[in-house]
Order: C-alpha cells, then sequence, then structure tokens
C-alpha cells in the first residue's frame, strides 16, 4: 500500500496568478528512497513543503496529498510533527538550541514525552548515528557537516515514517555530503525509511536512490523507477546536466548498451564500447603570462600565538590572466590562504605580493582599487542594502557578462542561491579588480547555474582579469581552471596545469577520470573524453 | 573531574544559596571567619593549580575594602589617631574588616558557583521554574554568538570589497550603519527558518516537558538535606538574636553561648561541606589506585 500519495496537487502562492505547481500526481511505497530533481523555480521546493502539514505555504491548494490513506492536512498535531520529518538545507538556521543534547530532545519534548522516554530515544539515536564524542558539545563547535547530521538525528529521534529532505548537502563539503547520504542511504535501507531528497549532487544520491520525480515548470515532466527514468531523462537537455557523469558520457553516443549510472558502471560501459584506445590524450601546453598577479612565499600564518601554523610555508604563484583553482579539504588552510591575500590577516613570516608589489606596501585601501577582491563563501555577507537596484546603486552592469534587470525589485535575500551568487560577483566586480578571489563559488549552486558561472569566470578571465578560486568541486575545476593546486595541511602539495593535475591524481580527481584512468589518461570532463572517445567505437 | 560538580545542579545551587546567603547577613566576625574559610578553601581544591592572581586580587581587594571603611565612618569610642582633624576608631576598623570579610568570601563562593553551574546546568535551573524560560534561554544562548559571527563576515566581507576607505571615519561610521540594519534583517529572516523548524518538529502543539540529562540520586538528597538542616539552624539562631553583634559604639564581646557554638558548629559543617566532598573522593581514589 502507498504511504505517500499525491492526488492531482495544484498550489497558487497566494498574491500570484501563476501556479507553482499544477496536476502533480504520484505515490510512493514504504521504503522507497525518492529523489527529486529540476531547475530552480519548477516547484520542488513547494512540492516538498506541501508534504508536511507545518510548513504548506499560504496559497491556494487544490488536490490531496495522503499519508497512509488520510489527508496530511487532517492530521492530529503530534501525529503530523512526528511521523513525518523535514531537514532543511542550512543547519544553521534548522538548529533551535545551543547544545547538541538539547537539540536532540527538542522535539520529544515538544510531544511531552516523560524524561526516562527521552533520555532512551536520544541515547539510541546518539549510537546510531556516531554522536557519542560530541554530544556534551556546544552547537557552534561543530562542523558544517556535524551541523547537518545533528539536524537530521534530531527529527530522527521522532521516528517518522517519510523522511523529507531539501537539498541538504548543499552546504556541505563533499566528504561531509557522502557521509550524510549513505547515513540517510542507511537509515532508508535499514529501518524502511521512506525518503524524498532533493538533491544537485545525483552523483552520489542517483545510485542509491529506487525512484526519480523529475519536475519542470510545476508538473511532473517523469517519474519512475531511477534508471530507467535516468536513462530517459538523459535525451533531454536540460535535465542532462543534472544527471551523473556515467549518464551525460552514455548520452552522447548513439549506443544499445544500458545507460551505466556510478562510475564504476561508467568503466564498464567505456570498456565495452569503445577500442583501439591511445595510452593518453593529448594536451597542448599552456603558455601562461609573465607577469604575477599574487605570489605566495614560504608564508606562515597562525590565528593566535597559543594555537597550531594553518599555513605551514605556503608558496604558489598565480599568473596574471590565468584562472588557478586552489583545491583541498576542509581546514587545510585554502579560506585563511584567501584572507591573507585579500589582505584581512597578516601572515607573521613570508612574503605576499599582488601584482609585484608586497601586500604590506599597498596604504590607503589602494589594495582595493582596481587591484583586489573577493568573494566570499556566503554570498548572504556582501548585501547590505534592501533591494537589487540599490545594491547595484552607481555600479556599471552593461558590462557584466550577465543579466540582473529582471530582479531590480526584489530583496537580495529572496533570490535564489544562483542569483545572489551573480548579485555578489555583480557588486564584487563594481570593484573593477584586475584580481579576483572567489570562496567556493559553486556552493549549492544547481548544474545549469554552475555552468553559467564557469562561463562568467572565463569571459571574466578573457576580459583580462586574473582570477584565484578555493573550491572543493573538483567538476567545476576540471571546468574552468587553467592550473589546478593542492592544498594539504597549510601547503600547497602539488600543482599542474588542469588536465596533467587530475590525470596524475587517482582520488583527488573527476568521475570522468576515474571512470577513463585505466585506459585513457589525461581524461577529466565529458566534453574531453567525447571529443577523444567519438573516433575510436567498437564496430559491432 | 571534580567529586562536587557530579551533584545535582539543584543541590548544588540550594547549597550555594545557603552558604553565601547566610555570610551575607551575617555581622558575626567567626561565622564570616568560617565562611571565608570554606569558600577559600572549596576554590583552592577545585582549581587546585595555583591561581595566584585571584588571590592577590582578593588580598587587594580585602585590605582596600577594610581601610575605606574608617576614613568615612567616625563612629566608634576607641580612637587609634586622629587624620585631618577627623578621628580614625578602632570599631571603625574592625566594621571594615568584617564587612572586606564578607564581600570577599561572597565573591569566592560566586568563582567556584560560576565554574560549577555551567550554562547547561543554569538552564536545567530555569527549566524547574519554566519549560519556556529555559528553551528562551537556550536560544538565546544559540544565537548572540551566531549573530556576532555572521556580523563579523559581514565586515570582513564589505573591507574585502573595498568599501572601508582608512581616510573618512563618516563613511566608515555609514557603512557599520549599514552593516548592523542587514544584520537586523537577517536575524528576521532566520528567524523564520528557525520557526518553521521549530512548528515542524511539533512546538506549541500541547505541553511540553523539559528533558535534563541531570538526575536526582540518593547523595543529591544528601547533601541537600544536610544543606537544609544546617542552614535552617543557623537561620533560626539568627532570626532569634543569638548571634547579633555590634561594632558600634564599643565592640561587643565574643561570648560562646550554647547557641552560638551550635551555629558556630553548623555553618562550620556547611562550608566545610563541598571540601569535605572533595577531599573524600581524592581519598577514595587514592585507596582504589592502590588496590589497583
Amino acid at each position: 500500500m502507498a504511504i505517500l500519495e499525491i492526488k492531482d496537487v495544484s498550489f497558487t502562492y497566494s498574491g500570484q496568478n501563476h501556479p507553482a505547481l499544477s496536476g502533480v500526481s504520484f505515490s510512493l511505497e514504504k521504503g522507497d528512497f525518492a529523489l527529486l530533481c529540476g531547475a530552480t523555480g519548477s516547484g520542488k521546493s513547494t512540492l516538498l513543503k506541501l508534504l508536511k502539514k507545518e510548513l504548506t505555504p499560504l496559497g491556494e491548494l487544490k488536490g490531496r496529498v495522503e499519508y497512509g490513506g488520510q489527508s496530511v492536512y487532517e492530521l492530529p498535531d503530534a501525529v503530523s510533527a512526528s511521523c513525518i520529518g523535514f531537514v532543511m538545507q542550512k543547519s544553521e538556521q534548522q538548529i533551535v538550541t545551543d547544545k547538541v543534547w538539547h537539540e536532540l530532545a527538542f522535539g520529544l519534548e515538544n510531544l511531552g514525552l516523560s524524561s526516562a522516554e527521552i533520555r532512551r530515544r536520544v541515547a539510541e539515536m546518539a549510537c546510531f548515528f556516531g554522536i557519542e564524542s560530541w554530544f556534551d558539545k556546544r552547537v557552534s563547535e561543530l562542523s558544517g557537516g556535524q551541523k547537518q547530521l545533528l539536524s537530521l538525528a534530531a527529527v530522527m529521534v521522532m521516528q517518522p515514517d517519510i523522511l523529507l529532505l531539501d537539498e541538504p548537502t548543499s552546504q556541505l563539503d563533499p566528504i561531509a555530503a557522502g557521509e550524510f547520504i549513505s547515513t540517510v542511504a542507511k537509515l532508508n535501507r535499514e529501518l524502511s525509511l521512506t525518503v524524498v531528497m532533493i538533491e544537485h549532487r545525483l552523483e552520489e544520491a542517483l545510485p542509491i536512490s529506487q525512484k526519480l520525480i523529475a519536475l519542470r515548470e510545476g508538473r511532473v515532466y517523469a517519474f519512475g523507477e531511477t534508471r530507467k527514468t535516468a536513462c530517459a531523462l538523459q535525451k533531454d537537455s536540460e535535465f542532462l546536466p543534472y544527471l551523473p557523469a556515467a549518464v551525460r558520457l552514455h548520452a552522447r553516443f548513439d549506443t544499445p548498451l544500458p545507460c551505466p549510472l556510478t562510475v564504476n558502471e561508467g568503466r564498464r560501459f567505456i570498456e565495452a564500447a569503445f577500442d583501439a584506445l591511445p595510452p593518453a590524450a593529448e594536451i597542448s601546453p599552456r603558455v601562461h603570462a609573465e607577469g604575477k598577479a599574487l605570489e605566495f612565499k614560504n608564508v606562515y600564518f597562525r590565528y593566535a600565538q597559543k594555537l597550531p601554523d594553518v599555513l605551514r610555508g605556503t608558496s604558489f604563484t598565480l599568473y596574471e590572466n590565468e584562472i588557478l583553482c586552489v583545491l583541498g579539504g576542509n581546514g587545510s588552510g585554502k579560506s585563511t590562504m584567501l584572507r591573507i591575500a585579500s589582505g584581512l590577516s597578516k601572515p607573521y613570516a613570508g612574503h605576499v605580493s599582488v601584482f609585484g608589489k608586497r601586500i604590506r606596501d599597498y596604504k590607503n585601501q589602494d589594495l582595493y582599487k582596481n587591484c583586489v577582491a573577493l568573494l566570499p563563501q556566503d554570498a548572504q555577507t556582501v548585501f547590505l542594502r534592501n533591494s537589487v537596484r540599490e545594491e547595484l546603486k552607481g555600479v556599471d552592469t552593461s558590462a557584466f557578462p550577465f543579466d540582473l534587470t529582471e530582479l531590480y525589485d526584489m530583496h537580495p535575500y529572496d533570490l535564489s542561491g544562483g542569483q545572489q551568487q551573480l548579485l555578489a560577483l555583480a557588486k564584487v566586480l563594481s570593484q573593477k579588480p584586475r584580481l579576483l578571489m572567489l570562496d567556493e563559488p559553486t556552493k549549492g549552486l544547481d548544474a545549469n547555474t554552475k555552468a553559467q558561472f564557469a562561463n562568467i569566470v572565463r569571459q571574466l578571465r578573457q576580459g583580462g582579469a586574473s582570477v584565484l578560486i578555493v573550491t572543493h568541486d573538483v567538476e567545476f575545476a576540471a571546468e574552468v581552471a587553467d592550473r589546478c593546486a593542492l592544498f594539504f595541511l597549510g601547503e600547497v602539495v602539488s600543482s599542474d596545469e588542469t588536465r596533467a593535475f587530475f590525470g596524475t591524481n587517482s582520488f583527488y580527481t573527476t568521475a570522468v577520470s576515474r571512470m577513463t584512468r585505466d585506459r585513457v589518461a589525461n581524461l577529466s570532463t565529458v566534453d574531453q573524453a567525447c571529443a577523444l572517445l567519438k573516433d575510436h567505437r567498437r564496430r559491432a | 573531574m571534580n567529586a562536587f560538580d557530579e551533584f545535582n545542579p539543584l543541590s548544588v545551587f540550594v547549597y550555594f544559596l545557603a552558604a553565601a546567603g547566610i555570610a551575607m547577613f551575617a555581622s558575626d566576625p567567626v561565622l564570616l571567619s568560617l565562611s571565608m574559610l570554606g569558600s577559600v578553601l572549596l576554590y583552592c581544591i577545585r582549581t587546585r593549580s595555583s591561581q595566584r592572581g585571584t588571590h592577590l586580587f582578593s588580598l587587594m581587594l580585602f585590605i582596600g575594602l577594610s581601610l575605606i571603611n574608617p576614613l568615612f565612618q567616625h563612629n566608634g569610642v576607641t580612637v587609634l589617631f586622629v587624620l585631618n582633624d577627623n578621628p580614625v576608631t578602632l570599631e571603625a576598623l574592625l566594621y571594615g574588616i568584617s564587612a572586606a570579610a564578607m564581600i570577599v568570601s561572597v565573591l569566592y563562593w560566586f568563582r567556584s558557583f560560576s565554574a560549577i553551574i555551567t550554562s547547561d546546568k543554569l538552564l536545567y535551573l530555569f527549566g524547574l521554574v519554566s519549560s519556556k524560560l529555559a528553551l528562551l534561554v537556550s536560544m538565546a544562548l544559540r544565537y548572540v554568538p551566531l549573530f556576532k559571527a555572521q556580523a563579523k563576515n559581514v565586515d570582513a566581507a564589505q573591507r574585502a570589497m573595498g568599501q572601508y576607505r582608512e581616510d573618512n571615519v563618516i563613511d566608515a561610521i555609514r557603512l557599520k550603519l549599514s552593516v548592523f540594519s542587514i544584520m537586523v534583517s537577517w536575524a528576521l529572516e532566520n528567524g523564520i527558518v528557525t520557526a518553521d523548524s521549530m512548528a515542524a518538529r511539533g512546538y506549541g502543539i500541547g505541553k511540553r516537558t523539559c528533558f535534563s540529562p541531570y538526575r536526582f540520586r540518593g547523595k543529591d538528597a544528601l547533601l541537600t538535606i544536610l544543606t537544609l538542616l544546617s542552614g535552617a539552624a543557623v537561620c533560626i539562631l539568627m532570626g532569634l538574636g543569638h548571634l547579633d553583634f555590634n561594632y558600634y559604639p564599643a565592640t561587643d564581646p565574643l561570648l560562646f553561648t550554647p547557641a552560638r557554638a551550635a551555629a558556630y558548629g553548623a555553618y562550620l559543617l556547611l562550608c566545610l561541606l563541598p571540601s569535605l566532598i572533595e577531599i573524600g573522593d581524592a581519598l577514595k581514589w587514592q585507596y582504589l589506585r592502590s588496590k589497583m
């Protein structure tokens, strides 16, 4: 029997004429793991919120949403609160209390359970999630990944039947995101929890899901078993960018072979479909400019005398008119490096020069006049005004490779993640920087927005700017960078031209590289792979 | 781990209320000395390592407070010497010393109190009064650091975009004001999502319970009973006037009446309770270790 049934649901936000959702119908069995995907504005979040009584937005709703045969809007409060769990995008905003144990107990306190019962359930959940070691900590001491796991655990203590997740990994680095997704998969597998998840990071989530729901302009565009639906969607250029690299590669060739979903399946597909491959793809060497936009020479930094070094002899160079991506794990000092390069912090030893001049010799804010600008990780920190128009007052936007005029009357906080990122970029570019620094620019962006952002960065480079990008996102780095550097424990341990960089790395590399590396070296993106593979089809 | 910290926060709270409360209302020099002894001993045992700075500060405070009273208060029959045509009396000095002892010992009690009663435990105590109040305090404790961190990030973002101009103070103030105003929007925006998250987890559907990881064990009951008995004994004797002590015009002689002796015994027990618990615990471990 279906645990969740959506029957012909249409929804219009109050004050708007255009429906956000129209005629949406599907049903899920108990234990289903369903992924919900679609472009920004396709109604994903609206749909997810309609499944939870307490979060239903204001507006006109038609149709029925049923949980176990009963309308979710008629469920008793206590049943609705505990049986349908909801995890939000930003754990920072979702967490209510200051201590980990208190957050875990919060929902159970609301249900009015006894202390003994709460103690038992909280203990159980802390064991299942491996939270014991940070059970007594303050929330503010946790890492981003721990915070999101806490949000999940705080919902799971209420023992829900259905778990709804709204882009839960968008603010996490790939390691923490992978951990989070596998925890959700474990809950689904071991507790038969029904899961509906909105997710951009389909590379990991798609292979473990059972159902795929694709939304387009408020309608269900495709719904069904994941593999079948993914194969159907690969014919559609709007959805293709969201799908895993293996599917995208498969989509480029007209082949009777089944569509691969994972890296492993992708590797087998290449083995089956192509032969007589060269040992390595040719890389045309790149000549960089002579001038140095940014140079770090043996830089040491720590936040306080008693604390350990964050940067330990960091040395690297960003040449003029070049895009350099700095990759590396959490806490490797990447963001600190950006703080130093943008003059926010001062190292205690070593030299930092910008365009050949020591950073400390820039006086009176000269460093920020047509010279250096930093786009911080959280785009919201850039905004100070109440509308996009005011934010961009006095900024000549005509030269920018993107357009924001449609959004002029909105509040910056009401924009989507991608739009916020573009607005923040516009504000940063208003200083006409020659050296642009971006801190995790693809965090929380969907595939299409990411591609657009990559284009913008390339156009800025063509306009003469030098760009330093700090990112976790290897796929983005492979698309956009001229050179890449790997940061580890406050040092640059390797740096190379992008294709060679990903060609030599075995773990820290793109999905395409992992699929192809044992047959052909130096392939890191789907485009590169297609260009080479198309001449080597195996004859039937 | 300190043994006294492990008691239920309610018992600990009641204990400090009794010990410091009696000291605040006592005028008897012996009671004040006992308070001083107990509070300093507890602080030293708990912190173990040398807290020379704290003790030095307390000593200076003690001396300072003791000397201020005779300079301004000229009551008393025993004149020590005359300063600027004003008599400095022994009684005023003794009164100053007792007031200083009161203040300094209560300070020591509070030092231990604030080290033992962490924000969690305080929250538990609030929760005993009202679960809503406890939640409110907890949310505030979460929100304030979050707000501060975001304000710092906004400030850094503006700086890295060159929005600050070093040569213009007015400009800088104007920018700081805009940062503050956007932070208000940010807090409201954040608050809406947090409210959603609370509603999604059933906040406001009925009567809340207030969970705490602290249990009330036998030893907590024992501590509370001892505290209440000894505290009540001192209070009753104080209320009956057995512990009155006058400094002016002439200092009362210290007479060890049976009532006084009983009060001193009870307050001595009260003041030394936590220190005895700590010492007992240390001895127990010494013994256990020798058996291992």
